[in-house]
């Protein structure tokens, strides 16, 4: 059968071919009609680089001070707390949720589909 | 061979592998590591908070991976010392790296002591004579704070300014030392004497390591406008 699901006369009949009223075919379903079990396959969108503001302070303080570390202590124990709570953050988040932008990426949205598969057949 | 399996650990009764796991372990996952301190077990009932209580039964429960020949509950052994030693081993040599090591501690309190005896009344306090202490101050003043990193971009490949990781400043610092001492020395200077000069030299902020991790530093101030790059 070409079209999967409809024999072929389904075809026929619809397209007028026996009322002499050929009309190009409306029932044109390439694949079957009904849910796959997974998506295809996006790439996923780049985040953000995280603490490049306390980066920027803390060489401008280098700048400032020919690179020696004593007086920018400061600065340098801000960025150091930046990636910590950034590392934490990327450790906490990366579970089955949604990601920062309100999207789930192709890859678990595939996890949860095949999980939970489409039935197309009766046993 | 020496290939890792697929799997880390593999129960022997699923597959009977004669391959060698290289870096992942094959211990079953409810073993535990083993904690060879002596004040966690010199502590009362009592003074234990709820964790370090269930912690403890756990302990009594569950089998306990056996301890690695450089795990030591002396007061004597500290770990950054171990893992600079093993990075100065050559061909497994470990009994020459140690010796090598206590020497340079050695010449680093020979040399305070000689400064500290020298040295006028009011300036002596400011002397520092534990060598544990100067070792760890020098690798301390010789880590880097940021790295740079290469990432490709529309083709070109970008040195990116990017944090470091604590294993991976304390990696570079002991590397940068070991390969200065090792290249820039004289051919009969020995190394614990070269060692000691570096690490005392580190220690007061000045020298070739503290150089090379200014250069550093340099070359990512120079490059943070491609800080955007990262992503992470």
């Amino acid at each position: 059968m070409a079209a999967p699901g409809y024999p072929t006369w389904v075809t026929r009949w619809v397209s007028g071919q026996w009322r002499n009223k050929k009309r190009p075919p409306t029932l044109r379903p390439p694949r079957i009609l009904a849910l796959a079990d997974q998506v295809a396959n996006r790439r996923e969108q780049l985040r953000e680089a995280t603490c490049i503001t306390e980066m920027s302070v803390m060489m401008a303080c280098w700048k400032q001070n020919d690179f020696n570390d004593t007086p920018c202590a400061e600065e340098i124990r801000m960025f150091y707390d930046c990636v910590a709570k950034a590392q934490k953050e990327r450790e906490n988040q990366n579970e089955d949720t949604l990601s920062s932008r309100g999207n789930l990426p192709s890859s678990k949205v595939n996890k949860l589909l095949k999980r939970f598969p489409q039935i197309t057949h009766y046993v | 061979s020496r290939h890792s399996t697929a799997l880390g650990y593999s129960p022997a009764s699923l597959v009977p592998c004669r391959i060698m796991p290289v870096r992942w372990s094959r211990y079953n996952p409810s073993y535990l590591e083993p904690d060879v301190k002596k004040e966690s077990y010199q502590k009362p009932l009592e003074e234990l908070t709820e964790e370090e209580r269930e912690q403890m039964e756990l302990k009594a429960v569950r089998p306990i991976k056996a301890a690695p020949p450089t795990l030591s509950s002396s007061v004597f052994s500290d770990p950054m010392i171990s893992k600079f030693t093993n990075m100065m081993m050559k061909s497994g040599n470990k009994v020459l790296a140690r010796s090598l090591m206590s020497q340079t501690l050695e010449a680093i309190k020979r040399k305070q002591l000689e400064k500290y005896h020298r040295a006028p009344e009011n300036e002596k306090e400011t002397i520092e004579c534990n060598p544990y202490v100067i070792f760890h101050q020098a690798l301390k003043n010789c880590q880097p704070i940021v790295g740079l990193s290469n990432i490709t971009k529309g083709g070109k490949t970008y040195q990116v300014p990017v944090p470091l990781t604590d294993n991976r400043k304390r990696f570079l610092a002991m590397k940068w030392l070991i390969t200065e001492c090792r290249e820039n020395k004289h051919r009969r200077m020995m190394m614990p004497e070269k060692l000691s000069q570096e690490l005392l030299l580190a220690f007061n902020n000045e020298g070739p390591i503290i150089k090379r991790k200014h250069v550093l530093h340099k070359m990512a101030e120079g490059n943070r406008a491609y800080a955007h790059f990262r992503w992470w």
